[in-house]
């Protein structure tokens, strides 16, 4: 049993320890935002927030969470992570979507540290979220919109 | 062959359908005993249930929001957006209140597929029919609502207008509209919109998936659940086929909490072959047990197959003129190529390449008390895999429903719906629903892998070096031998039969005194793996050679690379086009290189180790091109190949959208960067070697070029985007490395050391 905060709630998690924390959040607490592409902590399609700090959910054992902050996709409300948001929909980011949960999260992780990026931060950032329908230069150029120092290209 | 895997829309029965109406419609003519007056007063009240559904592909309600049935799969491409703009351009209805809903699979919708970029293509003509007729029935309802003649009414917006008065669609629709039934003669007479009066086609628009998208709330296969469903993770054979499972057994999987049991795969189909299922509780529970299991197969006749065995069959048959279904053959080249002052050669070889669908191929299964079976799961092309499903399972294909989600990536790999059949084989045995996930190893494993080609160029030349005749040998496994035989093209002078989306891009629109192209099946590679459909097809591949090779041809004969291929873009004969589809022909092909030539500042000098290159390419299909030339500039040091910029000037006919259509270019060059440098894998003891992000390396986001993307200016008949500006690039990157060091690269993924 491990008992965390996701999302601002208490919530327990009955799975074995060893769990990672994707499927806890997908399959045992329904939170279906956070998504599963590679499994080896490579493509940060499963990237929620511990603690502030982007983190890759495939490979943490629910174990480690315990007592701590988790945030997803669902609960991603943080200025910056509302001004994503908005921003992904106003230059029209996503293609396929299935990484964007995660593009998401490493980015509101980025301007929540870093208000106002430069373009290398941001490609530096960002270069660790596979983007397999190569929506690169949306996701870039929404992040600099969304820190309030881009122009759009969508 | 797109109209053979495609419902020729136009000819499908124009569905009658208004409720509560009851009077049968010509266009726009009242038919005895339902006069105007009659409809008047039947508006008496409004109905926000009623409905109006004058084709099969949208209806209309009583507020009038306007449902738009999307038969195509979603997989970034916002084909839904698309087609709805299509439908409501001609309807009048207003933007806002479009919705729309990808549909389950159903007989009624006709073939499912997509794929070949030929959405907008192929359905463009019907919806925009469909659209034009609804806005007539409602024009004359509305003419009649406002008791003004129907000439006087204006449609737009989602309102019938007429002298400052106005009226609803939802009003109408409240109030019951006329039934009506249209031929196909009626519907191909109906008036469409000049381009120059469309308000919603070619104008940039807010995709309808983005939001979702955008919040995490789109719903992917592998996010579909049940209740009472259980997890099942494959334990996959040796090679894809010939495996037999000679031994399964719980070994000590029995102490994972979770675990259920181990099944074995029996597919009457034979699509599954040698495989076994670890059963449990949960994923992680499932994956756990399947390190415990003992399983044991004796493996199939390929397990020791490599990609250098594949890659020398190519070449031996590709390297024998006799081989080869003809698939373009004018001009003796025979007979050209032996009497020829000097001849060139070459090879041009891809490796093999992966979907690598972020989403790994999953399905979930159920049998409901009826014995119905419904699969939950992204799909291409519902009407390839129904018939496989049904022979596997032993059913009716209308005893089958595939319920339609959002695709965590397609590129091809979700045309073929193979891991529905374990999925159901399982759940049917079980007696509960089944989710059946593939990890990202197996989902690599299991991958239908762009095969491994090669590519024989010989080329006549005159003493001056300009070129008499080309014969090109294409070898490489065929997708639709495997997965639609019933597609095979026959080729020339009963040379065989031949899948098309595997030699495609080699019938290219230079004019050639001679041209001899030889589609080659390599059986090796056919019977190790199942051969898929990567983004872009044969040209993807195809162009790399056939782009590389006349920079070749332009070099022997010591002229610019453009000018070289302007020569030979005349729009003689056939090239000129031969239907609306590829109206112009190569002319439209040389004006894309024109303007591409200008765009890049071309012929421009370079610092000492970089180059430009150039390639053009005309998409998918000679029946249905897009026009496309590319300019790539590298920069190389040592090894190391970078490239800085990528221009591409692309004539796709009508945009429909702008800001899509930019979005499908940026996606497929990039697709094509990356499969030209950073993809690539090898056959190794009958599997792909490179299964996972450690060592199969897609284009990450330092690795974006610049891009320089141009539309042609053009009201013709619209085309396809989602692969077609793919292929131009990586012939334009092997160039580029030419000029910048003289090294003639010619094996894709692109290695300098
Ligand atoms: S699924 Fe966790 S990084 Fe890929
Ligand atoms: S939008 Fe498809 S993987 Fe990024």
């Amino acid at each position: 049993m491990t008992e965390f905060m996701l999302n601002g709630t208490p919530v327990s998690s009955a799975s074995p320890d060893d769990t990672p924390l994707l499927w806890v959040l997908r399959d045992e607490l329904d939170l279906k935002g956070t998504k599963f592409g590679c499994g080896i902590a490579q493509c940060g399609a499963c990237t929620v927030h511990l603690d502030g700090t982007p983190t890759r959910a495939c490979v943490l054992p629910v174990s480690a969470v315990a007592g701590r902050q988790v945030t997803t996709i669902e609960g991603l409300a943080s200025d910056a992570g509302e001004a994503l948001k908005a921003a992904w929909v106003s230059e029209q980011v996503p293609q396929c979507g299935y990484c964007q949960s995660g593009q998401l999260m490493t980015a509101a992780a980025l301007l929540e540290a870093n208000p106002s990026p430069s373009d290398d931060e941001i490609v530096n950032a960002m270069n660790g979220n596979l983007c397999r329908c190569m929506a690169y230069g949306r996701i870039k150029a929404a992040v600099k919109v969304a820190a309030g120092r881009g122009e759009g290209q969508a | 062959m797109s109209r053979l895997m495609n419902p020729d829309l136009s000819r499908r029965r124009f569905l009658a359908g208004a409720v509560g109406g009851s009077c049968i419609m010509g266009l726009g003519l009242a038919l005895p005993g339902c006069s105007p007056r009659g409809a008047v007063e039947s508006l008496a009240a409004a109905r926000p249930d009623a409905t109006f559904a004058p084709s099969l592909w949208y209806e209309i309600d009583g507020t009038g929001a306007t449902h738009i049935f999307i038969t195509k799969a979603e997989m970034g491409q916002h084909v839904g957006t698309a087609l709805a703009r299509i439908v409501a351009e001609e309807l009048g209805a207003a933007w806002s209140q479009v919705r729309i809903t990808h549909v389950d699979s159903h007989p009624k919708w006709g073939a499912m597929v997509t794929g070949g970029s030929w959405s907008v293509h192929t359905s463009f003509k019907a919806l925009s029919q469909a659209g034009a007729a609804g806005r007539q029935l409602l024009q004359a309802a509305g003419a009649a609502h406002l008791g003004v003649p129907v000439e006087a009414c204006t449609v737009a917006e989602g309102q019938v207008s007429a002298g400052g008065k106005s009226v609803s669609f939802g009003t109408l629709v409240s109030a019951g509209l006329p039934e009506a039934e249209l031929s196909a003669e009626a519907l191909d007479a109906l008036p469409l919109k000049a381009p120059e009066a469309r308000q919603l086609l070619g104008k940039s628009v807010a995709a309808l998936d983005i939001p979702a998208k955008s919040a995490g709330e789109a719903v992917y296969g592998l996010d579909a659940t049940l209740p009472n469903m259980v997890y099942a993770v494959p334990l996959l054979p040796p090679t894809r086929y010939g495996s037999v499972l000679t031994r399964l057994e719980d070994g000590t999987a029995g102490s994972v909490p979770g675990f259920l049991q181990t099944l074995r795969i029996d597919d009457p189909s034979e699509t599954i072959q040698g495989w076994g299922l670890v059963i449990a509780e949960s994923l992680p529970a499932a994956w756990k047990a399947a390190e415990k299991v003992n399983a044991e197969w004796t493996p199939g006749p390929t397990a020791a197959v490599d990609e250098a065995a594949i890659l020398a069959e190519g070449t031996r048959l590709a390297d024998d003129p006799g081989e080869g279904v003809r698939v373009v053959d004018h001009g003796e080249i025979d007979s050209v190529l032996a009497g020829a002052t000097r001849t060139l050669s070459a090879h041009y070889r891809t490796a093999s390449a992966l979907h690598f669908t972020l989403e790994p191929q999953n399905a979930l299964a159920h049998f409901d008390e009826a014995g119905h079976c419904h699969i939950h799961g992204g799909n291409q092309w519902q009407s390839l895999i129904l018939p496989v499903l049904s022979k596997a399972l032993g059913l009716g294909e209308s005893d089958i429903t595939l319920h339609q989600y959002a695709l965590g990536g397609g590129y091809g790999r979700r045309l073929f719906g193979d891991q529905m059949i374990p999925a159901a084989l399982a759940a049917r045995a079980l007696g509960r629903p089944v989710k059946l996930v593939l990890n990202r190893d197996q989902d690599s494993r299991f991958d239908c892998v762009r095969s491994p080609s090669v590519c024989r160029f010989d080329a006549a030349l005159d003493a001056a070096g300009d070129v008499l005749g080309i014969d090109h040998g294409v070898a490489a496994g065929w997708p639709t031998l495997s997965m639609a035989p019933g597609f095979l093209a026959p080729g020339l002078n009963d040379s065989g039969r031949f899948d098309s989306f595997s030699v495609s891009g080699a019938d290219h629109w230079y004019t050639l005194p001679a041209h001899r192209v030889r589609a080659i099946n390599n059986p090796l590679a056919q019977k190790t793996f199942l051969p898929g459909w990567l983004r872009a097809v044969g040209p993807g591949w195809i162009g790399w050679g056939v782009e590389s090779f006349m920079d070749e041809l332009a070099q022997a004969q010591g002229v610019d690379p453009i000018d070289f291929r302007l020569a030979r873009l005349d729009g003689a004969g056939t090239n000129g086009g031969d239907g609306p589809a590829n109206e112009g022909g190569a002319l439209r092909l040389r004006a894309v290189l024109e303007t591409v030539r200008e765009r890049s500042g071309w012929g421009r000098s370079l610092p000492k180790g970089s180059g430009l290159g150039v390639a053009v390419a005309h998409g998918q299909e000679r029946g249905m091109p897009t026009w496309t030339a590319c300019v790539a500039e590298v920069a190389v040091a040592g090894d190391a190949v970078s490239v800085k910029k990528l221009w591409q000037v692309i004539d796709v006919g009508t945009v429909i959208d702008p800001g899509g259509a930019r979005a499908q270019a940026e996606g497929a060059m990039l697709w094509g960067l990356s499969l030209a440098l950073h993809e690539g894998t090898a056959f190794e003891a009958g599997q792909v070697r490179d299964r996972n992000l450690d060592r199969y390396t897609p284009l990450r986001m330092k690795d974006v070029p610049e891009l320089d993307i141009h539309f042609a200016e053009s009201t013709a008949f619209p085309s396809g985007l989602g692969e077609p500006p793919l292929i131009a690039v990586a012939p334009a990157i092997g160039n580029a490395i030419f000029a910048a060091t003289g090294k003639r690269v010619r094996d894709l993924p692109i290695r300098l050391s």
